[in-house]
């Protein structure tokens, strides 16, 4: 196998991911001063659609007490967390095209779509709570020498056992 | 020696890798499980498992997508 | 490992699917997108310019290395792999080298530096650390994906990932909503703790590294031992 299907078709080792990606967040954050973070946007999202329903976000104690995180010049739907979430969409993109992998993967049933959406709502529910998510209270936290990364992890561990108890009796 | 089909197309992560684990154990030496899937991850940690257990296993592509994955069951 | 019998079926096989087609050609788009937006914030802020490529850059290495975290929680207790643990071990071990550094640049030589001048993610621990870590943990195994992953399955065409994008917009939004209630119940009560604080820079990384190295060659030990069947 020549090495531009190596490269560009073959997935890559486990450990070169965890490499790149531990670069990629130093560089990140010696570059914008703030390291990798995802849920955030995804909060964004959400309040910006209330917030254009006419519902005013900004007196929720959340935002009131922590203020809203946007930048100068930024709005729900336009920040750079919502720059990271869409170069990261399109990246992924780029990187399946590339190997002609992409395939538009239906739902396959009612308890496949139900299980996607509570879990989503749970994670969500949690990133809250515990001020982020696998990046921002996991992957980013524990270099930034802030112990909540090291607890989140732990405890995440826990609830993926959890959930696999969870998964095992209903899914399989 | 009998062939085992599985499907695994439109399944969620980790089905496929745990309906495979389920699939062999039931199976015979020397019986060949034939699987089916869309997720891209299969190709990586069902490949990894069965290699670890001493299984035979190899797959190619079906299509954008979706692959084709054989495991004789050598233990 | 080789075996004649799947080298038949194989064979056999191939000759009756029809040859894969290229998606090469679909790479127009995407990739204009990437140089059309590089440029535009390249003009107007630099700091989104390099969000945007160190995104895309993100975007590529989870999708090709197939990064995934919950899978690096839970193929230890399913099948008692730890490559994918072991891969999220390096990439901690060589941020915490490189976020170390950054941060003693920012505040190492100010004797009583604030909290919030210290650049990462630092936040308070305690009980809703742990609830909220349970919570996302289920969640992620349920869902299928944590929320980098729900983001690289959308872009390889994953409809249902989708759908996890929506539960979590629901369970920030929730969440932000309720959080007045948690913190007046315990949030309150829990305390930002900075490592560096109690004991110092160096001695704070070189005791994480530390760890993180031990955690590492545990798991290896571990995927050792695990290499006969086991369920």
């Amino acid at each position: 196998m020549d090495f531009k299907d190596r490269l560009l078709k073959k997935p890559w080792p486990y450990w070169m991911g965890g490499i790149i990606l531990g670069f990629l967040n130093i560089f990140l954050l010696f570059g914008t001063g703030a390291a990798w973070k995802i849920t955030t946007s995804f909060l964004y999202l959400g309040i910006g659609f209330l917030n254009k329903l006419g519902i005013n976000t900004g007196s929720w104690y959340y935002f009131k007490t922590y203020g809203t995180g946007l930048g100068e010049g930024e709005t729900y739907f336009n920040n750079g967390l919502m720059i990271m979430a869409i170069a990261m969409i399109l990246g992924s993109l780029i990187s399946v095209l590339l190997a002609s992998e992409f395939r538009f993967k239906k739902i396959k049933d009612r308890k496949q779509l139900i299980f996607a959406l509570l879990g989503g709502i749970i994670m969500g529910y949690g990133t809250r709570l515990s001020f982020g998510c696998n990046i921002g209270a996991y992957f980013s936290a524990i270099p930034s020498l802030s112990l909540h990364g090291w607890v989140f992890g732990i405890f995440m561990f826990v609830g993926a056992w959890i959930g696999s108890k969870i998964l095992f009796r209903y899914m399989l | 020696m009998a062939k085992h089909e599985l499907d695994c197309m439109f399944e969620a992560c980790p089905i496929p890798l745990l309906k495979a684990l389920k699939k062999l154990n039931t199976m015979e030496i020397g019986e060949i499980l034939i699987m089916r899937t869309d997720h891209n991850c299969s190709i990586v940690n069902v490949v990894e498992w069965a290699k670890k257990q001493g299984h035979y296993i190899d797959y190619i592509e079906l299509g954008e997508g979706q692959w084709e994955i054989y495991i004789e069951k050598a233990k | 490992m080789k075996s004649s019998r799947i080298e038949e079926l194989k064979r056999q096989r191939q000759t009756e699917i029809q040859p894969k087609k290229s998606q090469l050609p679909y790479l127009f788009f995407p990739v204009l997108a990437f140089f059309a937006l590089y440029y535009y914030f390249f003009n107007t802020d630099k700091t989104y310019s390099i969000i945007w490529i160190v995104g895309i850059l993100i975007g590529i290495t989870m999708q090709r290395s197939r990064f995934c975290f919950v899978a690096s929680f839970r193929d230890p207790i399913m099948i008692g792999n730890t490559s994918l643990f072991r891969a999220v071990i390096i990439g901690l071990i060589i941020a915490t080298v490189g976020f170390g550094i950054f941060q003693y640049k920012a505040v190492g030589n100010i004797p009583n530096y604030s909290i919030d001048d210290i650049p990462g993610q630092i936040f308070p621990v305690g009980l809703n650390t742990i609830i909220g870590a349970l919570l996302f943990g289920i969640g992620m195994v349920i869902a299928g994906g944590c929320a980098s992953g729900t983001l690289i399955r959308i872009g390889e065409g994953h409809i249902m990932q989708v759908v996890v994008l929506l539960g979590f917009v629901i369970g920030t939004t929730l969440g932000a909503g309720h959080f007045g209630f948690w913190e007046k119940l315990f949030i309150f009560s829990s305390k930002t703790i900075y490592m560096p604080q109690y004991m110092g820079f160096l001695p704070a990384v070189t005791v994480q590294l530390a760890v993180l190295g031990i955690l590492y060659l545990l798991a290896g030990w571990y995927d050792k031992k695990n290499n006969i069947m086991k369920l």
